[in-house]
């Protein structure tokens, strides 16, 4: 410890600068995990916290729900599958709205059995008792989904009041949960030639005992042209979500090579770099372990330094909103990032450390050591 | 010059990590770009793509097809303003596509356009229940007279050419008359059906400068259209705004970091050769002469990261199939990751000059070194 | 003969904290044209100081200091820079061979520095390396030459700029009794085949056999010059 801490301090300009590096990798990872799981939560996140265990969507939707239909005669096929207990429709749109005094585009999703679609993740007000309330995304409270708010769908001008907030219900645009009916008036006061509205997705419960799997196996035994997985297949299957996993995926393999090579590199130059002052140490009794241990001390500090620099830039920002796209401060993002830097980091120093193995302490009288 | 270049011949393996890194640096540069790219391109290629000077879409829809209705009356209104040569509608609706050949579940995702003014490479709107396709389509197995089942109800659409790249929403098109989309949507989305006349918007031609003809038109309509070149559809989507920003800002934390990391090593290598700096001082070498051969080494480094950066993400992108990632790598794109790591090593580079202006010829002797 | 190089009441202070140290204190010396001076004293007697003023390596606080004629306390160090490069040659204590440079690469490194024309050193430094006995030795690295050989390389870069004073500091050091017997005299030969006065930092008096001249040194004062 000794050893390490007072060459750090002698060298301090070098240690700093690694010390910064790892810093802005930290946060860079950091803050593209939390976009990552911010645009997830985004676009699936009315999924992913609705009340539904199982959804029934038509294929050719591809996993969208604002793109299926379900007409009358599929939803009774669905109700007679034996092991489905209940279902309920449910209903997503787009609409132009205003809210907060700006145009803008919400996602309205339509239920017309809360237990069996409405959301899960109520934090304040109730859910909708009357035709034209509905819930909001608490995330978006501040740009005029409110409870109190009006947002005002057009071009008829229907008025939406928001009775009730949850967290993290979003499904690509600044979302709306409200009774079926008020879902078809919302679609035909968006687009007055609409014909029939039929539901876009079926919500089913199981019979008790019975898996969601098994469940969905017997729906889509049905026929080709109905898609029903469990809630959360369908938020993990839905489009974008894959793309945006595996391009953050690919960011991320990246970044995982980058911190350990930057570190390992870094302690195996100045290593090399202090040979001789590590061999005239071996050359009067210090032991190899102890030049190991002052070694990884240096690296544990360096990358937990860097840690701390990376979390501190990054706290500022996880309680930001980029865009549609919330950002959080997730411990077990930053827990994991951060116990895999350290391993990383004190992997990547054990070619520094074998360099040090390696000393001969003979070489301290003849100079070979030296200058090496 | 030649000094530095020769060490770097001569002892190729000192430097070996330094250009991992920065190889990996930039290959997260223009993996972050050509993401960027992809992203805007494959969202809004059918836009950019569009011949007509402007789109005309209801206010207040944000510039979206789907949340846009323009009646029969707006239209007219539209067509009669100065300036205003030709409109024609505009329509867009998202489905599910079988190709011939393909599993019962095996599905692409598709945007059907209709259209009367025909955008770059696509050709006059085909004879009903025709279309012609992305060519990404054809990546993914179509041909020239392949029948397309769209929709739930399977509506047929032949397929009678590919058109370059016109991708939408990241999805393949299909570009049909305005007729085909309407009898299609209907029997496929009756809730998103258009009334006789209306459509979601309208294509525009003009004569003259196509911004004061966008105002004169949105103020012929009372300010109830939003009227835009196709380049400012694309910018004001607050989706575009807001990845350009973010991607812009993590691209540019990526330079900052190459900059620390090209700083941190030539410090380390400025720092292992003062000895050898305070000979060559010693004989006569100018601090100027031993600076320029850092940021040389600096420079053939980084070009040469650069290269292997450049041939692992062209490589990534042959690699990737179709429709996993949105990922466009461009000749503009790899020349500014280029230019940023460069820019990066002469930047980095400068933490050195101090140090290297400090050594003190006289150290050379005593045997100090 | 007019001389080589003129030091007279040459002072250099050092101050550590509130105690100022003289390395060199009222030291004259003169080297004459073709004289070979060997320069000796204890360790920290100051004659690595007066070889580093002579060298335009450091600037004496007072004195004067003139070699082949250039009057050094007048220069600027990018003055003293340049002077090292064309009037001075330098052969130090650890051979200092740029490790990755070929023997004739290494006599090339002033002017490849320097930006001087590059043809009629790489001629010059051919003709040096024959002259030395490495001829066959030309491409070969520090490494891969013996201890003799690298400190015949420095020599021949010491003698590349075709200089009038040439400053070897403890050329034997590194080298066992036999072999530092040879450079010796290789360094004897060479300066007077050429006329070039030199000054030689040693403490081993088996190289003073070899000098015109012996200058002692002692606590920054010249007790004989």
């Amino acid at each position: 410890m000794f050893l390490a801490l007072k060459e750090m301090r002698r060298s301090l300009g070098r240690f700093v600068m690694l010390i910064a590096a790892i810093g802005l990798l930290v946060f860079l990872v950091l803050f593209q995990a939390a976009i990552r799981n911010g645009l997830v939560t985004t676009f699936v996140g009315g999924i992913e916290n609705q009340s539904a265990p199982v959804l029934v969507l038509s294929t050719d939707a591809l996993r969208q729900l604002s793109a299926s239909t379900i007409d009358a005669a599929t939803q009774q096929s669905i109700s007679s599958v034996n092991s489905v207990a209940e279902t309920a429709q449910m209903g997503q749109v787009v609409a132009p709205v205003t809210a907060g005094g700006e145009s803008r585009a919400v996602s309205v999703v339509g239920y017309s059995n809360a237990e069996l679609g409405g959301p899960t993740t109520l934090v304040t007000g109730r859910l909708p008792q009357v035709a034209g309330e509905v819930v909001a995304n608490l995330g978006d409270a501040a740009d005029g989904f409110a409870i109190g708010d009006t947002i005002t769908v057009l071009p008829a001008g229907l008025p939406l009041k928001v009775v009730g907030q949850a967290t993290d219900i979003d499904l690509g645009f600044p979302t709306l949960f409200t009774t079926f009916d008020t879902f078809t008036d919302v679609v035909r006061a968006t687009n007055p030639d609409a014909g029939e509205i039929s539901p876009n997705a079926i919500a089913v419960r199981p019979q008790a005992g019975v898996s969601g799997e098994t469940v969905t196996a017997e729906i889509n035994a049905l026929g080709d042209d109905v898609d029903a997985l469990t809630r959360s297949q369908l938020a993990e299957q839905s489009p974008g979500v894959a793309q945006v996993k595996t391009s953050f995926l690919l960011i991320f393999i990246i970044f995982g090579i980058v911190v350990p090579l930057v570190t390992g590199l870094f302690f195996l130059i100045v290593t090399f770099q202090k040979a001789g002052s590590l061999t005239l140490l071996r050359a009067v009794g210090v032991r190899s372990a102890a030049l190991v241990r002052s070694l990884l001390v240096q690296v544990f500090i360096v990358v937990g330094l860097g840690l701390v620099v990376g979390i501190a830039l990054y706290l500022p920002l996880s309680s930001q909103k980029l865009g549609n796209i919330s950002l959080k401060f997730e411990t077990a993002v930053v827990i994991f990032w951060s116990i895999l830097f350290l391993v990383l980091g004190l992997l990547s120093s054990l070619v520094a450390a074998r360099r040090v193995l390696a000393i001969d302490p003979i070489e301290a009288t003849t100079g070979a050591g030296v200058g090496r | 010059m030649k000094i530095a270049l020769l060490e770097l011949r001569r002892q190729p393996r000192r430097f070996g990590g330094a250009v991992a890194i920065l190889t990996l640096l930039g290959a997260l540069l223009m993996l972050l770009g050509g993401l960027l790219d992809g992203l805007t391109e494959g969202g809004t290629n059918a836009i950019t793509a569009q011949r007509a000077d402007l789109i005309v879409y209801s206010a207040n829809s944000g510039a979206k097809f789907a949340q846009s209705r323009i009646d029969p009356a707006t239209a007219a209104v539209v067509a009669g303003t100065d300036g205003v040569t030709d409109t024609g509608a505009l329509n867009v609706v998202q489905l599910g596509a079988r190709l011939p050949d393909s599993g019962p579940r095996d599905l692409v995702g598709v945007r059907l356009f209709g259209y009367e003014i025909p955008p770059a490479g696509v050709g006059a709107p085909p004879a009903a229940g025709e279309a012609y396709a992305d060519v990404t389509l054809r990546d993914r197995g179509a041909q020239v007279g392949d029948v397309v089942l769209v929709g739930s109800q399977k509506s047929k659409v032949k397929i009678i050419g590919f058109v370059p790249d016109t991708t939408y929403v990241l999805e393949p098109t299909l570009w049909a008359n305005v007729e085909t989309w309407s009898s299609i949507v209907g029997a496929n989305r009756p809730s998103e059906q258009l009334g006789v006349g209306v459509s979601q918007s309208l294509a525009v031609t003009v004569t003259g400068d196509p911004l004061a003809a966008a105002s004169r038109i949105d103020a012929a309509t009372g300010g109830t259209t939003t009227t835009l070149t196709p380049a400012g559809v694309v910018e004001a989507d607050k989706g575009v705004q807001s990845q350009n920003a973010t991607f812009g800002g993590i691209i540019g934390i990526t330079v900052l970091i190459a900059i620390v990391v090209i700083a941190l090593f030539f410090a380390l290598l400025t720092a292992e050769r003062t000895g050898l700096y305070g000979v060559l001082k010693a004989l006569g070498a100018r601090s100027g002469a031993l600076f320029a051969g850092v940021v040389a080494q600096a420079m053939i480094l980084t070009l040469i990261a650069s290269l292997i950066a450049t041939a692992l993400a062209l490589a990534l992108e042959v690699a990737l199939p179709p429709g996993v990632v949105p990922y466009s790598l461009s000749a503009t794109r790899v020349i500014s990751s280029v230019g940023s790591l460069l820019l990066a090593a002469v930047v980095g580079c400068a933490f050195s000059l101090r140090r290297v202006l400090r050594i003190d010829p006289a150290s050379a002797i005593g045997g100090s070194t | 003969m007019s001389d080589v190089l003129v030091m007279t009441d040459v002072r250099k202070i050092y101050e550590t904290g509130d105690t100022e140290v003289a390395a060199l204190d009222h030291a004259s010396l003169t080297v004459g044209d073709d004289e070979i001076v060997a320069l000796v004293g204890p360790s920290g007697s100051g004659k690595t100081t007066l070889c580093s003023i002579a060298g335009g390596l450091l600037s004496p606080t007072s004195g004067v200091v003139t070699v082949g004629g250039h009057d050094l306390t007048t220069y600027s160090a990018r003055e003293l820079s340049d002077f090292r490069r064309d009037q001075v040659g330098f052969v130090f204590q650890s051979v200092n061979l740029v490790p990755f440079l070929t023997a004739r690469e290494n006599l090339l490194v002033i002017a490849e520095l320097g930006g001087g024309d590059t043809s009629t050193a790489t001629t010059r430094a051919d003709q040096l390396l024959d002259e030395l006995g490495l001829a066959d030795r030309a491409k070969n690295l520090p490494s891969q030459l013996s201890g003799g050989q690298r400190q015949r390389v420095a020599i021949g870069r010491a003698l590349m700029n075709e200089p009038s004073l040439v400053l070897f500091d403890e050329p034997t050091s590194a080298l066992d009794s036999k072999l530092g017997d040879q450079v010796t005299r290789l360094i004897r030969s060479e300066m007077k085949q050429r006329g070039t006065s030199a000054i030689i930092v040693t403490h081993d008096d088996r190289i003073t056999q070899y000098a015109d001249r012996v200058v002692h040194i002692s606590d920054g004062v010249v007790l004989d010059h």
